[in-house]
Protein backbone atom coordinates (compact mmCIF):
# COMPACT_ATOMS: atom_id res chain seq x y z
CA UNK A 1 0.00 0.00 0.00
CA UNK A 2 1.05 3.30 -0.92
CA UNK A 3 2.43 5.72 2.04
CA UNK A 4 -0.40 8.38 1.39
CA UNK A 5 -2.62 6.64 3.90
CA UNK A 6 0.03 7.24 6.76
CA UNK A 7 -0.66 9.71 9.47
CA UNK A 8 1.07 12.72 9.22
CA UNK A 9 2.60 11.89 12.48
CA UNK A 10 4.37 8.97 11.64
CA UNK A 11 5.21 9.96 7.98
CA UNK A 12 7.38 12.79 10.12
CA UNK A 13 8.85 10.16 12.39
CA UNK A 14 10.14 8.48 9.25
CA UNK A 15 12.02 11.54 7.77
CA UNK A 16 13.44 12.25 11.08
CA UNK A 17 16.79 10.86 12.21
CA UNK A 18 18.15 9.06 9.16
CA UNK A 19 20.05 6.17 9.50
CA UNK A 20 22.48 6.71 7.37
CA UNK A 21 24.10 9.56 9.60
CA UNK A 22 25.80 9.01 13.01
CA UNK A 23 26.81 10.93 16.21
CA UNK A 24 30.55 11.65 16.77
CA UNK A 25 31.77 9.57 20.00
CA UNK A 26 34.63 11.95 21.24
CA UNK A 27 36.93 8.55 20.63
CA UNK A 28 35.60 7.13 17.70
CA UNK A 29 38.28 5.97 15.52
CA UNK A 30 35.86 5.39 12.21
CA UNK A 31 32.60 7.47 11.93
CA UNK A 32 30.50 6.96 8.60
CA UNK A 33 28.65 10.74 7.42
CA UNK A 34 29.62 11.81 11.26
CA UNK A 35 26.89 13.88 12.59
CA UNK A 36 28.07 17.62 13.88
CA UNK A 37 31.73 17.51 13.09
CA UNK A 38 33.25 20.06 10.69
CA UNK A 39 36.46 21.47 9.94
CA UNK A 40 37.59 25.12 9.22
CA UNK A 41 37.97 25.20 5.00
CA UNK A 42 34.69 22.98 4.81
CA UNK A 43 32.44 24.47 2.17
CA UNK A 44 28.90 25.20 2.48
CA UNK A 45 28.37 22.22 0.33
CA UNK A 46 30.48 19.97 1.47
CA UNK A 47 29.79 16.71 3.40
CA UNK A 48 31.92 14.99 5.50
CA UNK A 49 31.85 11.24 4.41
CA UNK A 50 34.15 9.71 6.13
CA UNK A 51 36.59 10.14 9.83
CA UNK A 52 39.50 8.29 10.41
CA UNK A 53 42.02 7.94 13.33
CA UNK A 54 44.04 5.60 13.81
CA UNK A 55 42.58 2.84 16.28
CA UNK A 56 42.92 3.76 20.12
CA UNK A 57 44.37 0.81 21.21
CA UNK A 58 46.89 0.40 18.70
CA UNK A 59 47.93 3.87 19.00
CA UNK A 60 47.72 4.73 22.49
CA UNK A 61 48.67 1.68 25.06
CA UNK A 62 52.30 2.05 24.40
CA UNK A 63 51.75 5.39 26.16
CA UNK A 64 49.86 4.37 28.93
CA UNK A 65 52.03 1.62 29.72
CA UNK A 66 54.71 4.06 30.08
CA UNK A 67 52.55 6.52 32.18
CA UNK A 68 51.55 3.71 34.47
CA UNK A 69 55.10 2.62 35.22
CA UNK A 70 56.49 6.37 35.54
CA UNK A 71 53.35 6.87 38.26
CA UNK A 72 54.64 3.37 39.90
CA UNK A 73 57.87 4.10 39.87
CA UNK A 74 58.54 7.18 42.76
CA UNK A 75 56.70 4.82 45.22
CA UNK A 76 58.75 1.82 44.42
CA UNK A 77 61.96 3.54 44.62
CA UNK A 78 60.97 5.27 47.77
CA UNK A 79 60.13 1.45 49.61
CA UNK A 80 63.96 1.01 48.14
CA UNK A 81 65.47 3.84 49.68
CA UNK A 82 63.64 3.59 53.09
CA UNK A 83 64.79 -0.36 53.58
CA UNK A 84 68.56 0.59 52.84
CA UNK A 85 67.36 4.05 55.28
CA UNK A 86 69.98 6.67 54.26
CA UNK A 87 70.11 9.37 56.85
CA UNK A 88 70.33 12.53 53.86
CA UNK A 89 66.87 11.79 53.34
CA UNK A 90 66.06 12.68 56.95
CA UNK A 91 67.09 16.79 56.38
CA UNK A 92 64.23 18.81 56.32
CA UNK A 93 65.65 21.25 53.09
CA UNK A 94 66.13 17.93 51.05
CA UNK A 95 62.56 16.71 52.31
CA UNK A 96 61.09 20.05 50.85
CA UNK A 97 63.25 19.14 47.27
CA UNK A 98 62.28 15.84 46.68
CA UNK A 99 58.06 16.96 47.78
CA UNK A 100 58.61 19.72 44.60
CA UNK A 101 60.54 17.27 42.48
CA UNK A 102 57.58 14.58 42.79
CA UNK A 103 54.86 17.33 42.40
CA UNK A 104 56.72 18.36 39.05
CA UNK A 105 57.28 14.27 38.06
CA UNK A 106 53.85 13.78 38.47
CA UNK A 107 52.24 16.68 36.83
CA UNK A 108 54.98 16.41 33.80
CA UNK A 109 53.57 12.27 33.81
CA UNK A 110 49.87 14.51 33.38
CA UNK A 111 51.42 16.66 30.67
CA UNK A 112 52.83 13.35 28.76
CA UNK A 113 49.95 11.42 29.27
CA UNK A 114 47.53 14.83 27.93
CA UNK A 115 49.92 16.00 25.02
CA UNK A 116 49.96 11.62 23.91
CA UNK A 117 46.16 11.59 23.64
CA UNK A 118 46.18 15.11 21.98
CA UNK A 119 48.42 13.68 19.25
CA UNK A 120 46.15 10.64 18.36
CA UNK A 121 42.85 13.09 18.70
CA UNK A 122 44.42 15.43 15.99
CA UNK A 123 45.70 12.99 13.92
CA UNK A 124 42.94 12.87 11.47
CA UNK A 125 41.93 11.70 7.88
CA UNK A 126 38.65 13.69 6.66
CA UNK A 127 36.67 12.09 3.12
CA UNK A 128 34.53 14.80 2.41
CA UNK A 129 31.86 14.51 -0.88
CA UNK A 130 34.32 16.24 -2.86
CA UNK A 131 38.57 15.42 -1.21
CA UNK A 132 40.59 13.66 1.34
CA UNK A 133 42.33 15.98 3.54
CA UNK A 134 44.83 14.50 6.23
CA UNK A 135 45.75 16.52 9.59
CA UNK A 136 48.86 15.70 11.03
CA UNK A 137 49.38 17.00 14.76
CA UNK A 138 52.52 15.35 15.31
CA UNK A 139 54.24 17.59 17.84
CA UNK A 140 53.17 20.39 20.37
CA UNK A 141 54.44 23.18 17.95
CA UNK A 142 54.06 21.43 14.36
CA UNK A 143 50.83 20.91 13.11
CA UNK A 144 50.27 20.44 9.40
CA UNK A 145 47.37 19.73 6.43
CA UNK A 146 47.18 18.00 3.32
CA UNK A 147 44.42 17.83 0.91
CA UNK A 148 43.16 16.30 -2.80
CA UNK A 149 40.50 16.21 -4.94
CA UNK A 150 38.51 13.28 -5.09
CA UNK A 151 39.11 13.36 -8.84
CA UNK A 152 43.00 13.43 -8.70
CA UNK A 153 43.04 9.85 -6.79
CA UNK A 154 44.45 7.17 -9.12
CA UNK A 155 44.71 4.71 -6.15
CA UNK A 156 43.44 3.14 -2.85
CA UNK A 157 44.89 0.22 -1.38
CA UNK A 158 44.87 -1.10 2.05
CA UNK A 159 47.71 -3.50 3.80
CA UNK A 160 46.25 -5.81 6.96
CA UNK A 161 49.33 -7.78 8.00
CA UNK A 162 49.69 -9.15 11.44
CA UNK A 163 48.34 -11.19 13.94
CA UNK A 164 46.84 -8.02 16.47
CA UNK A 165 45.57 -5.80 12.72
CA UNK A 166 43.52 -9.00 12.16
CA UNK A 167 42.18 -9.62 14.98
CA UNK A 168 41.11 -5.47 15.73
CA UNK A 169 40.63 -5.27 11.79
CA UNK A 170 42.32 -2.43 11.47
CA UNK A 171 45.39 -1.67 8.85
CA UNK A 172 46.64 1.13 6.63
CA UNK A 173 45.23 2.54 3.92
CA UNK A 174 47.65 3.97 1.00
CA UNK A 175 46.37 6.77 -1.53
CA UNK A 176 47.88 7.46 -4.39
CA UNK A 177 47.56 10.44 -6.20
CA UNK A 178 49.42 11.74 -9.73
CA UNK A 179 52.65 13.61 -10.64
CA UNK A 180 54.28 15.59 -7.83
CA UNK A 181 51.24 15.67 -5.59
CA UNK A 182 51.65 14.53 -1.81
CA UNK A 183 50.15 10.31 -1.49
CA UNK A 184 48.11 9.76 1.52
CA UNK A 185 49.28 7.12 4.02
CA UNK A 186 46.79 6.47 7.28
CA UNK A 187 48.33 3.96 9.53
CA UNK A 188 46.19 1.66 12.01
CA UNK A 189 42.37 2.55 10.81
CA UNK A 190 39.66 0.40 11.75
CA UNK A 191 37.99 -1.87 8.87
CA UNK A 192 40.19 -0.78 5.82
CA UNK A 193 38.66 -2.26 3.55
CA UNK A 194 35.06 -0.63 4.19
CA UNK A 195 37.06 2.64 4.24
CA UNK A 196 38.21 1.80 0.44
CA UNK A 197 35.50 0.48 -1.09
CA UNK A 198 33.58 3.91 -0.03
CA UNK A 199 36.68 5.67 -1.14
CA UNK A 200 36.63 4.22 -4.58
CA UNK A 201 32.90 4.13 -4.76
CA UNK A 202 33.19 8.14 -4.02
CA UNK A 203 35.97 8.14 -6.87
CA UNK A 204 33.80 6.42 -9.04
CA UNK A 205 30.75 9.21 -9.01
CA UNK B 1 86.94 25.87 57.89
CA UNK B 2 83.32 24.77 59.02
CA UNK B 3 81.43 28.27 58.63
CA UNK B 4 82.89 28.17 54.61
CA UNK B 5 81.47 24.35 54.32
CA UNK B 6 78.00 25.65 55.52
CA UNK B 7 78.20 28.52 53.17
CA UNK B 8 78.87 26.91 50.25
CA UNK B 9 76.28 24.54 51.11
CA UNK B 10 73.61 27.25 51.79
CA UNK B 11 74.79 28.63 48.75
CA UNK B 12 74.51 25.38 46.64
CA UNK B 13 71.21 24.81 47.83
CA UNK B 14 70.30 28.37 46.50
CA UNK B 15 71.47 27.56 43.00
CA UNK B 16 69.53 24.24 43.35
CA UNK B 17 66.98 26.72 44.51
CA UNK B 18 67.11 29.11 41.45
CA UNK B 19 67.39 26.57 38.99
CA UNK B 20 64.74 24.51 40.08
CA UNK B 21 61.88 27.63 40.25
CA UNK B 22 63.61 28.57 36.10
CA UNK B 23 62.53 24.94 34.97
CA UNK B 24 59.07 25.35 36.47
CA UNK B 25 58.84 28.80 34.92
CA UNK B 26 59.97 26.95 31.09
CA UNK B 27 57.41 24.22 32.29
CA UNK B 28 54.77 27.20 32.90
CA UNK B 29 55.11 28.74 29.57
CA UNK B 30 55.05 25.17 27.71
CA UNK B 31 51.80 24.49 29.10
CA UNK B 32 50.80 28.13 27.64
CA UNK B 33 51.68 26.71 24.35
CA UNK B 34 50.06 23.84 24.56
CA UNK B 35 46.97 25.59 25.70
CA UNK B 36 47.09 28.10 22.85
CA UNK B 37 47.68 25.12 20.06
CA UNK B 38 44.85 23.35 21.43
CA UNK B 39 43.11 26.74 20.45
CA UNK B 40 44.34 26.86 17.32
CA UNK B 41 43.82 23.07 16.84
CA UNK B 42 39.75 22.53 18.06
CA UNK B 43 39.75 25.90 15.39
CA UNK B 44 40.78 23.68 12.47
CA UNK B 45 38.71 20.54 13.44
CA UNK B 46 35.54 21.11 15.39
CA UNK B 47 34.51 18.12 17.36
CA UNK B 48 31.41 18.02 19.04
CA UNK B 49 32.34 18.30 22.99
CA UNK B 50 35.74 18.19 22.53
CA UNK B 51 36.67 22.10 23.09
CA UNK B 52 35.09 22.38 26.09
CA UNK B 53 36.82 19.20 27.61
CA UNK B 54 40.45 20.21 26.64
CA UNK B 55 39.98 23.89 27.66
CA UNK B 56 39.24 22.69 31.42
CA UNK B 57 41.78 20.23 30.79
CA UNK B 58 44.61 23.07 29.58
CA UNK B 59 43.39 25.44 32.49
CA UNK B 60 43.93 23.04 35.11
CA UNK B 61 47.36 22.07 33.76
CA UNK B 62 48.55 26.17 33.81
CA UNK B 63 46.62 26.74 37.02
CA UNK B 64 48.41 23.45 38.71
CA UNK B 65 52.01 25.03 36.97
CA UNK B 66 51.47 27.79 38.18
CA UNK B 67 50.71 26.82 42.40
CA UNK B 68 53.83 24.49 41.91
CA UNK B 69 55.90 27.13 41.27
CA UNK B 70 54.54 29.41 44.44
CA UNK B 71 54.89 26.17 46.24
CA UNK B 72 58.72 25.81 45.49
CA UNK B 73 58.67 29.87 45.63
CA UNK B 74 57.53 29.59 49.33
CA UNK B 75 58.63 26.11 50.38
CA UNK B 76 62.40 25.57 49.14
Amino acid sequence: MADIFLAPAKVRQKVKNPPEESHVNILCSFCHKPKGLSFQTQKEDEAIILFLRSAFLGANLAWIIMGVILMALPPIVAVFLTNINLGFFNSPEISRFIIVFLLFYYLFIFNYAFLNFLTWFYNVFIVTSERIIEINYSDVVVHDMAETKLSHIEDVRYTQSGFIPSFLNSGNIYIQTPGTEENFEVKGVPKPREITNIIEDLIKK
Amino acid sequence: MGLAIINSISSAALLIKIITLIIIIFYIIFTLIVSTQIKVMTDILYIPHSKPIFKIISTINIVLAILLFLFALVIL
